[in-house]
Parts: structure tokens; C-alpha cells; sequence
């Protein structure tokens, strides 16, 4: 490679490292929530809903933030509604909002004039052409989002391992569920023009999983997240421009990679750990500990 | 009515286009089903990610993407089942980074070619409107074998799905059938993915049979054939609206997505209808209702 200097000397792709580094801090820390709380699903979900508001941004004319953001809220509300219904089972109603809310998109788009452009460009993202106002958007919906999730920290680590205690310690459990859906909910629409669909499920999902195989403290895990996350996306996009292939999901793989490396390699919860600790004799830490047991909170 | 609902299958490719919408309906609400009530929603969406990068690499070499999405779908259908093994990754995040990492690997691979944008909106979003006779003879063939198999382990999945331990404990391979099962849903998104799109597959595994599951209470059977029915109607009333809405109205609807709002739009309306329709039923006899058992099992075989 001719030198990180060289790859990062135009404002372009400054702006882009800029946008990469905030998108894949902040995602990285949310993530660890989506990890715990096992929202993976919903937060496809969410970004796969969340497109319509995205074009209907665009064919109006507002900003796209305000529109996706408006949408998006939207979006948690059907959601959340139909999963408590008690006739749909809530996965069957994440599934048919995804479907749904993302062909609506694809419909009003296709009304509109460069349809496969604009298509690609919202779930590959185009993180190249970040302008200076999207990077203050960033910037200042992250130390929003970050100052909530600091302040509801405690509260949001006990929901999620012990909703029942929670909910007996007489906070409103509903009400935090909600907080926590609209945090996610706008991580995904800060990330979405920048970086599209698939690679904000990636930003999201993969450093948190990864930092969860290598620490049980839950602090600890959302700083490792944030470091995974902005360097997977220092990473691929430095990669990217060396071989001249789509930067969005270089930065996916690039993460990707990191998570599927952690699975054999790390140290606690790795395949090669588990498989030395198998030799030295039966473990009985290995057998029949539910997923979610045994992690300690911060 | 008639102008609207059958004079736009006129045309021969519209025709293809309806046998095989109906087709993939078909098939997609039957196996939905067993989708729905065994919460495998995710896993369909994953699969329909995941068969992305074969059908890129086979699109780049000029080979069957038929054979390329096989290959990686059965790829994903191995590493899905090892990884949701794993204690420490809850089975959600692990299908989110596969899912993400291999469709991230199928966009590299097409962006190296000149046309990007439009080869991925065509593998991504389907041309269900240039569907060739080949096509339609592939999709009949793989039904009629996932159709059939499912008919022979009608069953051993149903018990499986309501209840794993007697089912184990009565001595099935509870592994091989899962396993069995997962290949059939990658074998109907395959089948599905070059009509509608490798994204828009995941609305007719769910829509058609979640609208059969407020529908029908008495046996999986019946629902497979409500959701089977709707799927059908979903792709038929979905055509028609986008033909519709191109050739009268000078709006270009996607068709392939066109046909998931339809499905979409029918759900919305049996879930109000199953809302009234409870709402009305708990006010004529208050006392003697029990809301409180589940969906789930409430079904018997």
C-alpha cells in the first residue's frame, strides 16, 4: 500500500474517514445494546422501513434527516403496535414491516427518474460524497444519542438482564423499551445516508458481537465496540480506495472479518480456547449456562 | 373489474409473468407456514442476503445464477446452523454479521463491473416481466420437490415445531430435519430470487402465511392452504396494479416490489378484519372468552 498519508489526502476522503470514524464509534456503542437486548432483527427492520422516509425526503425536498427521522419514529410505533398484538408474534411483525415498508420505498422510488442510482446509493450508502453539513449532523446526533444512553445507563443494562426486578423496582419498563427503540432507531437514520442499509445493520451488530467475545463488562464491551467500529471503518475505507471496490461494504466485511477471527481466536469464548479447555478436562462453566447468563454489569 | 384484473395478462409476457408470480406465491405461503410458527422469520431473511454473492460471481462469469445462488445458499445454510451453535453469540447477531458480511461480499464482487448500479438493481429487485419459459419450468420443478417433501414430513415438522421435546424424545432426527427444512427454504428463495429479487423474496415467506395464521385456527394443513391461496393472490393483484398503474397512469411501478405491497395491503386488511371480527365475538359472550392462550398452541395438528 503506498502509505496511509497518501490514501486520506484529499478533503474527500477526509470528510469520509471523518464520517466513518463518528458513524462507527457511535454505532458501535448503541450495538451493544442491540447485542444484549437481541434486536438484531428489528434494527434490519428499522433500516429497511426507515427507506421510504428516506425517498419521500427527496421527492419533497425536506431535509433528509427531519424525514427519515419522522418516518423512522413512525416506523418503531407499527412495530411496536403490531408486536403487541396478541394475534401476530412479534418477529412475524418485524419481518412483514421490513418487507413492506422497504417495497413502498422501492415503489416510490421507481416513480422517480434514476431509480437504480439512487437505489444503490441507499443500501450501499455513499459515504464518498459526505458534505461538511452531514458530518455536524453526526456529530451532533452522536453526543446526543451518547449523552442518553450515558445517563439511562444502569437502567437500560438491568432491563435488559432483569426486566421482572426492573419492572418490581417500580421503573416503567415500556417507557425505557421505547427510549432505547428511538435511540437505535435514529443511530440508524444519523447513518443511513452515509453509509446505507446493510453496512448500518453491520456497523451495529458485528463490533458489538465481537467486543461481547472478548469482555463480559458491559462498559468495557461498548468502548471496545466503538474502537472495532471506527477502526473497521478507518480500515475499509483505506482498503476501498486501494483496490478500487465499494467502500460501504468493504467496511462490512472489514468487520465482519474482525468478528469471525474473534470467534476462533479469543481467548474466553473462542473455538480454540473452548477446544484447550475440552483437553485439560470437562468444563462444567460449558454445559447448560443459558446465552444471556453470566455476564456482569457495569 | 375485467379491464383491471384480467385484460393485462393479455400479452405473453405478462402471462409468464403471473404463472410465475402465482407459482412463487404458492410456494412461498405453504412453506411460510412452517417459517411463521417455528419464529425462523430472521433466518428467511438472512438466507435471502446470503445467496447474493453466488448469483453475483455466477452474473460476473456468465454462469447459471440458479447454480451460484445454490451454492452460496448452502454455504450460509452450514455456517447458519455451526454458528448458531456457538454459546457466547446469541443466534441473532451471528445471523446479522453472516448476513451482512455475505451480501457486503456480493456487492464488492459486482462493483467491479462497469454497469454496477444496474446489475445490482437487477439482482436485487428481480425482472420478473422478462421471465423466460426455462425459468418458469425450474421453479414448477423445484415446487413440486419442495412441496413434495414437505408433504412426506408434514408430520414429523409440525411436532417439531410445536413441541421439540416429545419430538426428540419420540426419536426423529431432530437435527436432519431442521437441516432438511433449511435447505427447502433456501431452495424456495432460490427459485424466487430471479423473479422478485433477492430482497423482496422474504415478503412471501412471511406475508401470506402470517395473514393464514390470523385466518385459520384448526390445523397447519389449512393454514399452508390459506397462505398458499393469498400468496397466489398477492403476486396476481400485484401484476395487475403495476401494469395498471405503468400502462394507464404513466406511474412506473416496480412490479416485483408492486406485488409486496400487495401482500402487504392484504395483511393490513385480515389484521383489522381478525380485530373486529374478535372485538365483536368478546362483546357477545363476555364471560366464557380465554384470550390468554397463544396462537401457537392453540393449533393442534
Amino acid at each position: 500500500m503506498t502509505g496511509i498519508g497518501d490514501t486520506f489526502a484529499s478533503p474527500l476522503m477526509q470528510r469520509a474517514l471523518l464520517e466513518a470514524l463518528m458513524t462507527g464509534a457511535l454505532a458501535g456503542v448503541v450495538g451493544v445494546h442491540v447485542v444484549l437486548r437481541r434486536l438484531s432483527f428489528f434494527t434490519m427492520s428499522l433500516t429497511h422501513a426507515t427507506f421510504p422516509g428516506l425517498v419521500i425526503a427527496e421527492i419533497l425536498g425536506i431535509s433528509l434527516f427531519t424525514g427519515t427521522a419522522a418516518f423512522g419514529l413512525l416506523v418503531v410505533g407499527v412495530i411496536a403496535l403490531l408486536g403487541r398484538a396478541r394475534s401476530v408474534d412479534s418477529s412475524t411483525a418485524t419481518g412483514v414491516v421490513l418487507a413492506g415498508g422497504f417495497a413502498l420505498g422501492v415503489v416510490l422510488i421507481s416513480s422517480q427518474p434514476g431509480f437504480s442510482r439512487d437505489l444503490t446509493a441507499f443500501l450501499v450508502g455513499s459515504i464518498l460524497t459526505v458534505q461538511t453539513a452531514d458530518l455536524v449532523t453526526t456529530a451532533v446526533a452522536g453526543v446526543v444519542l451518547l449523552g442518553v444512553l450515558a445517563l439511562l445507563h444502569k437502567e437500560l443494562v438491568l432491563g435488559a438482564f432483569d426486566p421482572a426486578g426492573f419492572a418490581a423496582m417500580g421503573y416503567r419498563v415500556l417507557v425505557l423499551d421505547l427510549v432505547l427503540l428511538v435511540v437505535i432507531e435514529l443511530t440508524v437514520v444519523t447513518a443511513l445516508p452515509a453509509v446505507g442499509t446493510i453496512l448500518a445493520v453491520a456497523l451495529i451488530v458485528a463490533p458489538a458481537a465481537t467486543a461481547r467475545l472478548w469482555t463480559d463488562h458491559i462498559g468495557v464491551s461498548m468502548a471496545v465496540a466503538a474502537a472495532l467500529g471506527a477502526a473497521g471503518g478507518a480500515i475499509g475505507l483505506g482498503v476501498s480506495s486501494h483496490w478500487d471496490i465499494a467502500a460501504g461494504p468493504t467496511i462490512a466485511v472489514v468487520v465482519a472479518s474482525a468478528f469471525a477471527v474473534s470467534l476462533i481466536v479469543s481467548p474466553r469464548h473462542g473455538s480454540i480456547g473452548r477446544l484447550r479447555r475440552r483437553r485439560s478436562g470437562p468444563d462444567s462453566l460449558d454445559t447448560g449456562i443459558p446465552r444471556s447468563a453470566g455476564i456482569r454489569t457495569a | 373489474m375485467y379491464r383491471l384484473l384480467i385484460e393485462p395478462f393479455a400479452a405473453g409476457y405478462m402471462q409468464r409473468a403471473l404463472i410465475e408470480a402465482v407459482m412463487l406465491g404458492i410456494l412461498g405461503g405453504v412453506i411460510g407456514v412452517h417459517v411463521v410458527l417455528r419464529r425462523l422469520e430472521f433466518i428467511a431473511d438472512a438466507l435471502t442476503h446470503t445467496v447474493f454473492p453466488g448469483m453475483a460471481a455466477a452474473f460476473l462469469l456468465g454462469g447459471s445464477l440458479y447454480v451460484g445462488a445454490l451454492a452460496t445458499g448452502a454455504l450460509s445454510a452450514v455456517l447458519l446452523t455451526l454458528l448458531t451453535r456457538h454459546r457466547r453469540v446469541t443466534s441473532d447477531a451471528a445471523l446479522a454479521v453472516l448476513l451482512t458480511g455475505f451480501f457486503s461480499i456480493g456487492v464488492i464482487l459486482v462493483s467491479r463491473s462497469r454497469s454496477y448500479t444496474a446489475d445490482l438493481t437487477v439482482l436485487l429487485f428481480g425482472r420478473v416481466l422478462a421471465v423466460d419459459p426455462a425459468e418458469i419450468a425450474t421453479t414448477a420443478v423445484t415446487g413440486l420437490f419442495v412441496l413434495g417433501v414437505l408433504w412426506m414430513l408434514h408430520k414429523e415438522l409440525v411436532l417439531q415445531a410445536f413441541d421439540p421435546a416429545t419430538a426428540e424424545a419420540l426419536g426423529y432426527p431432530v437435527t436432519t430435519l431442521d437441516l432438511v427444512l433449511n435447505v427447502l427454504i433456501t431452495l424456495v428463495v432460490v427459485s424466487a430470487v430471479r423473479a422478485v429479487g433477492s430482497v423482496l423474496v422474504i415478503a412471501l415467506l412471511i406475508t401470506p402465511a402470517a395473514m393464514a395464521r390470523l385466518l385459520v385456527h384448526r390445523s397447519v394443513g389449512q393454514m399452508m392452504a390459506v397462505g398458499a391461496a393469498l400468496g397466489a393472490l398477492g403476486g396476481w393483484l400485484g401484476l395487475a396494479a403495476s401494469y395498471e398503474g405503468s400502462v394507464h397512469h404513466g406511474w412506473r411501478l416496480a412490479s416485483g416490489a408492486t406485488i409486496v405491497l400487495a401482500l402487504t395491503a392484504l395483511f393490513v386488511v385480515v389484521l383489522t378484519a381478525t380485530g373486529v371480527g374478535r372485538a365483536v365475538r368478546r362483546r357477545s359472550s363476555r364471560p366464557s372468552t380465554t384470550p390468554g392462550a397463544s396462537a401457537a398452541a392453540a393449533v393442534p395438528v
